[in-house]
């Protein structure tokens, strides 16, 4: 029995990649009108429809702890900066919150912001504009001697590439 | 806990009948005099009963509805600093390390915020003094308006030794202490712990803090792991702050008036309360 689940857990997994993957690479192809799923795939589709109806019944508020896909552990697993892998040199866009004369304080969704420096002829970069920037580290730590701890700067490193579409003087939200 | 024996041995003090004890030490008889006949014994019922009903649930009120997971994660609450940043008491609350960065648990964070909130909700539902505290200068005014949003006080600014410790000479005899201090950042710069954490164990105030990786949460009451650097984690904390203490207020003002208890502010009956026992 417990063998039969096993498999059938499985096979659900690999199932339910499939039969969305399909869909989703034909529906520019065929429009409107899906290709017709039939056997196991439509009958776990169906079960999967109930079962998430029950659970959203029943469950109410506490949907989170019941659906898989919204743990932390998800959550975490499919998140860009996860999915980024080490920082150094990745190419990641960031946003303009703050200028001090010619610094500019950009935030691309890490724990710090980084600092750079306005490049010559950019006066379109205002707080709000979007740039392209390339990381060297995402938090600048370094273990001095004589320390029982790293000493953090509380900012991250990166270098300038651009504003995000070459349209200096176009402001984005 | 300390907070509740407190009150509940004021008002005791307050609304006590008339009694006479006499203990045989020494020869001495000791009595205490009657003290001062309740105007109202009605209103003190009402009261203890206002004060007692939201002890007999969990999560009276509701705070685990303010937050979910994804908004924890989408505020950056998880990211923690560097490995060689890492403080030794806060691998507990560390989900794991990724490429040299701590990564803050979140299910844990979840009951510690909840945990956190509840508390908070109480403390403000029985009239207590707040105090919001956070040495970070980019988010001083931050915590300041947030403070001022919900009736309660905030100390951004350089800490005196003996703000609390030393509070009867510093600011005149008989002045009341905060009765919760909520830490949005537990460090004063990254070397060392901010003296507000140090000084309210002292003095037997609880604390609520926002621990990150490179944090020391040992004296904390009701720490809460969570990043505390970013803009977008800080807003979120100090809106779930400023949301769980209008509500605990907006109850009680809401259960003063099913009871038909006269809306005399009872902040200042607790505070007449305080120098009757002083």
């Amino acid at each position: 029995m417990a063998a039969l689940c096993r498999v059938v857990s499985g096979l659900r997994y690999r199932v339910r990649l499939s039969p969305r993957f399909l869909r989703n690479s034909f529906s520019s192809d065929s429009g409107p009108a899906e290709s017709p799923i039939s056997g196991f795939s439509a009958a776990f589709d169906h079960q999967e429809v109930l079962r998430r109806e029950t659970q959203s019944n029943a469950a109410g508020p506490k949907a989170s702890s019941l659906d898989p896909e919204l743990s932390f552990a998800a959550l975490l697993r499919r998140s860009p900066l996860i999915q980024m892998g080490p920082a150094k040199d990745a190419v990641v866009v960031g946003r303009v919150f703050r200028v001090v004369r010619d610094d500019l304080y950009i935030d691309f969704g890490g724990k710090f912001h980084c600092v750079c420096q306005r490049p010559a002829g950019a006066d379109g970069l205002q707080p709000g504009s979007r740039v392209r920037l390339r990381l060297q580290d995402m938090e600048l730590t370094a273990r001095f001697l004589g320390a029982s701890t790293d000493t953090t700067l509380l900012e991250a490193q990166a270098v300038l590439l651009g504003p995000l579409d070459g349209r200096e003087h176009q402001i984005r939200d | 806990m300390a907070v509740r024996a407190l009150t509940r041995g004021l008002l005791g003090f307050r609304y006590s009948r008339a009694a006479t004890v006499a203990s045989p030490c020494g020869g001495h008889h000791y009595v205490t005099a009657p003290s001062a006949k309740p105007p109202q014994p009605q209103a003190g019922d009402v009261t203890e009963k206002i004060l007692n009903q939201p002890l007999e649930k969990a999560d009276f009120f509701r705070v685990a509805e303010l937050f979910s997971l994804k908004d924890l994660f989408d505020a950056r609450v998880h990211l923690g600093h560097k490995k060689g940043c890492r403080h030794r008491l806060m691998e507990p609350y560390l989900y794991g390390c990724r490429l040299d960065h701590d990564i803050i648990n979140l299910d844990q964070t979840m009951e510690h915020l909840q945990l956190a909130l509840n508390f908070t909700a109480h403390i403000a539902y029985r009239g207590g003094i707040i105090l919001f505290v956070s040495r970070r200068r980019q988010f001083g005014h931050l915590v300041e308006t947030t403070a001022k949003d919900c009736g309660e006080y905030a100390h951004t600014r350089y800490w005196q030794g003996g703000l609390l410790t030393n509070a009867n000479i510093q600011y005149g005899p008989g002045v009341r202490l905060p009765d919760l201090i909520i830490f949005l950042s537990t460090l004063n710069n990254v070397f060392q712990q901010h003296v507000g954490i140090r000084d309210a164990a002292k003095m037997n105030i609880p604390t609520v803090g926002v621990v990150d990786s490179n944090c020391n949460p040992s004296l904390v009451t009701y720490p809460v792991p969570g990043n505390d650097d970013t803009p977008a984690a800080v807003e979120l904390y100090c809106r779930l702050f400023k949301m769980t203490i209008n509500r605990a207020k907006d109850r009680r003002k809401q259960m003063e008036l099913i009871h038909d208890v006269p809306s005399s502010s009872w902040k200042t009956d607790f505070n007449e309360a305080t120098k009757n026992f002083h």
